[in-house]
């Protein structure tokens, strides 16, 4: 087992160094850079910027330093944790991904909990009703979950709840709450905010949950050993969930790496609708005016975490599973 | 038949086994069983029935729109849906429907701008009636003559207009030239380039895979969005519309022929042992053989039904990219681009109609949802 890690971490650590080169690099494909973009918002604006100027503000950035220099440079900071300063916002990139990073993952853990929560008891329920009305009407409901984008869902509740309370639901606090100590008012007015995205962006994690669940299900109790447990006289509850469902579970915890990235992904977009302050809000903001530090840092941390959720989920899958022989 | 068999266990007489013949039903090819079989998955048949609709709307876009994708009436920005009527205001009923005459004013109070019906004036809908020009097949064919509208007197606006005053109805149709076939181009760019390599990879293995799965699996370390908003970035905004279009097509296909191209990979991998490629060997087939005549054929269908699977999530990323003012751009138009507008919520709480292409995407990525899966069971030859 310690062999098995060991040798998956080793394999890890060149990857982290292609991740990085390749978020690095995306980011600075487009033609022209920060100065550009900046200075052709401030032309906009009325004022214009010299050639002399923006040579100097290269300078300053140190955008005038050719690419794999800037990569190493950038690197060699970035594995000792200092992520530079973003251009736009002109502070230390840490301590912005920090001050989103709360946000970011108290929306993710709630959707992870509520999708899983409720995507797999129904799976359950619909494997083993198979072909039962109920069971048609959730796979039905499933197939549309997955169908409807998050942001659209978002959206529509966001109208649907200005309709009947006449009260706007985005963002994650109301104003007077936002610097407020966490009193108990303050935790309740977050909690009014919060199901909003969470619920928006669920309701896709649901439908994937159940179908994968019910998939897995069905597939397992089709198997020898379920019809063996059953001629033996062991109660069908037991059969399920003892032995079936155990093992039903295994893929969906393989797909831990991928369920990082449906989270990663859910954000994208309804963050930016609602207007939730985010990692992937402020990255989307980042990319379109090529502020690199940035977005490059949010990005490389994105293929880290969905990585790492890979290594974890097959830890864990080789511990759980004993059939898994880690070589 | 297989009760006559066990009950007599002699050699079967050539009259049993035309017998059995006749009771099994006429031998059927692997075509033929696939397509029983998914003529049995009602959905699949609903959700295939939509999307042959929705093509065939988009391809004759400019017919079966009232208004031509960019025709603005300014005098009726942000109108909301002004529907058919059968039963006019005295209660006559009318077998030809019709709409109201529609007079813009403004709230004295708030100035905003408020509609309201005419209900003295009655403009009957009409059929093939003469409007603004408009071409098909790229041109190829000029005309002006769409399947209905009620005239120039009055306003058909089904689902109300945009903030500058276009037909969302008209527009949806145009939007969706762009929304459906994005994802048929993304999937061909992603089926062509996965397939080549998932075969020869698989075929040919050495270095060459080793490095191409590196590559893949690197690229799917990324979730989509992320990467399709730095992608999406790329595009520099002096290129033309057709050049964006393709842009984003490519940028689509981009994480999608990994994911094709190591299931491919996958398949060939088993099927170069099998006796028959291994037959085909000894006999001195060239590779080129091998690959096109008994490789390709026997991945085909499984190719398909990923393609199918693969097409809505390119739509959803065509929506959100637009969406998000990284995608699609005008005079270009598409379902994303269209519900941009509702993005900011002070707008989308005023009028709401804005959301309505909304239903379209929504509704073409679950009848892709159904198909692909009915194409999936069809295509599996154990299923029962």
């Amino acid at each position: 087992m310690g062999k098995y890690i060991f040798q998956r971490i080793l394999i890890f650590i060149p990857t982290l160094i292609l991740i990085a080169f390749f978020g690095y690099l995306i980011m600075e494909l487009p033609p022209g850079d920060y100065v550009t973009q900046y200075a052709s918002v401030q032309n906009a604006r009325g004022n214009k910027m010299s050639e002399q100027a923006q040579e100097t503000m290269r300078q300053e950035l140190g955008l005038d330093q050719p690419l794999p220099g800037r990569f190493v440079a950038w690197f060699g900071r970035f594995i000792r944790g200092d992520f530079g300063n973003s251009f736009e916002l002109n502070a230390p990139v840490k301590d912005i991904i920090f001050d989103r990073l709360g946000a970011t993952l108290l929306v993710s853990t709630c959707v992870f909990i509520v999708s899983w929560g409720i995507g797999i008891p129904l799976g359950v329920y619909s494997a083993t009703h198979k072909y039962s009305k109920i069971d048609n009407i959730l796979t039905t409901l499933a197939f549309i979950g997955l169908g409807v984008p998050d942001f659209l869902i978002a959206l529509a509740l966001l109208m649907l709840t200005w309709s009947m309370t006449g009260q706007l639901l985005t963002g994650l606090q109301s104003t007077q709450y936002v610097s407020a100590p966490w009193t108990l008012p303050a935790i309740l007015d977050l909690l009014a905010h919060l199901w909003l995205p969470v619920i928006a962006v669920a309701v896709t994690g649901i439908a994937w949950v159940m179908r994968v669940m019910r998939g897995n299900l069905l597939n397992e109790l089709g198997k020898q050993y379920v019809t063996t447990l059953r001629a033996k006289g062991v109660p069908e509850r037991t059969v399920v969930w003892r032995h079936a469902f155990r093992n039903a579970l295994h893929p969906l915890i393989a797909a831990l790496g991928q369920t990082l990235a449906f989270l990663i992904n859910g954000f994208a977009i309804t963050s930016v609708v609602l207007n939730v302050p985010t990692l992937q809000a402020v990255y989307l903001d980042a990319t379109i005016k090529q502020d690199i530090p940035l977005a490059s840092t949010i990005l490389v941390l994105i293929g880290f975490l969905v990585l790492a959720g890979t290594l974890i989920a097959d830890i864990l899958l080789a511990w759980l599973d004993p059939r898994i022989r880690y070589t | 038949m297989a009760t006559i068999s066990s009950t007599t266990p002699t050699t079967p007489t050539p009259a049993v086994a035309a017998q059995e013949l006749a009771e099994s039903g006429p031998i059927l090819s692997v075509r033929r069983l696939m397509w029983i079989r998914f003529k049995r998955n009602r959905l699949a048949i609903v959700g295939a029935l939509f999307l042959g609709f929705m093509y065939l709307t988009a391809i004759f876009a400019g017919f079966v729109a009232p208004y031509g994708a960019r025709e603005t009436y300014s005098n009726f920005a942000s109108a909301p849906p002004h529907g058919l009527n059968f039963v006019d205001a005295q209660g006559n009923f009318h077998l030809v429907p019709f709409v109201y005459g529609l007079t813009p004013s403004a709230d004295p109070k708030t100035f905003r701008k408020i509609y309201t019906d005419d209900t003295t004036k009655l403009y009957l809908l009409h059929f093939l009636v003469h409007g603004e020009e408009y071409t098909l097949f790229f041109g190829l064919i000029k005309t002006d003559v769409h399947l209905f509208g009620v005239g120039s007197d009055a306003q058909l606006f089904l689902l109300g207009t945009d903030t500058q005053g276009r037909d969302i109805f008209s527009r949806v149709f145009y939007g969706a030239q762009v929304s459906l076939s994005v994802g048929l181009v993304g999937v061909f760019l992603s089926l062509i380039f996965g397939t080549i390599l998932g075969i020869a990879t698989g075929f040919f293995g050495g270095l060459f895979d080793i490095i191409t799965q590196r590559i893949i699996e690197i690229l799917m370390a990324f979730p989509q969005f992320p990467l399709w908003f730095a992608l999406a970035a790329v595009i520099p905004v002096t290129w033309t519309p057709d050049q964006v279009y393709f842009a984003i097509s490519i940028v689509l296909s981009i994480l999608n022929w990994g994911a094709l191209a190591r299931q491919v990979r996958g398949m060939v991998y088993a099927l170069r042992e099998t006796d028959y490629v291994v037959a085909a060997r000894y006999v001195n087939c060239s590779d080129w053989r091998i690959i096109t005549r008994h490789l390709l054929p026997n991945t085909l269908s499984h190719i398909i039904v990923i393609a199918t699977l693969a097409i809505p999530g390119m739509i959803l990323g065509e929506t959100a990219l637009s969406f998000l003012g990284l995608g699609i751009r005008v005079p270009m138009t598409s379902w994303g681009l269209q519900l941009s507008e509702a993005q900011h919520t002070r707008v989308l709480l005023s009028q709401p109609w804005l959301l309505t292409p909304a239903i379209f995407v929504v509704l073409t990525i679950i009848s892709f949802n159904f198909l692909g899966d009915g194409i999936r069971d069809a295509a599996d030859p154990f299923a029962k």
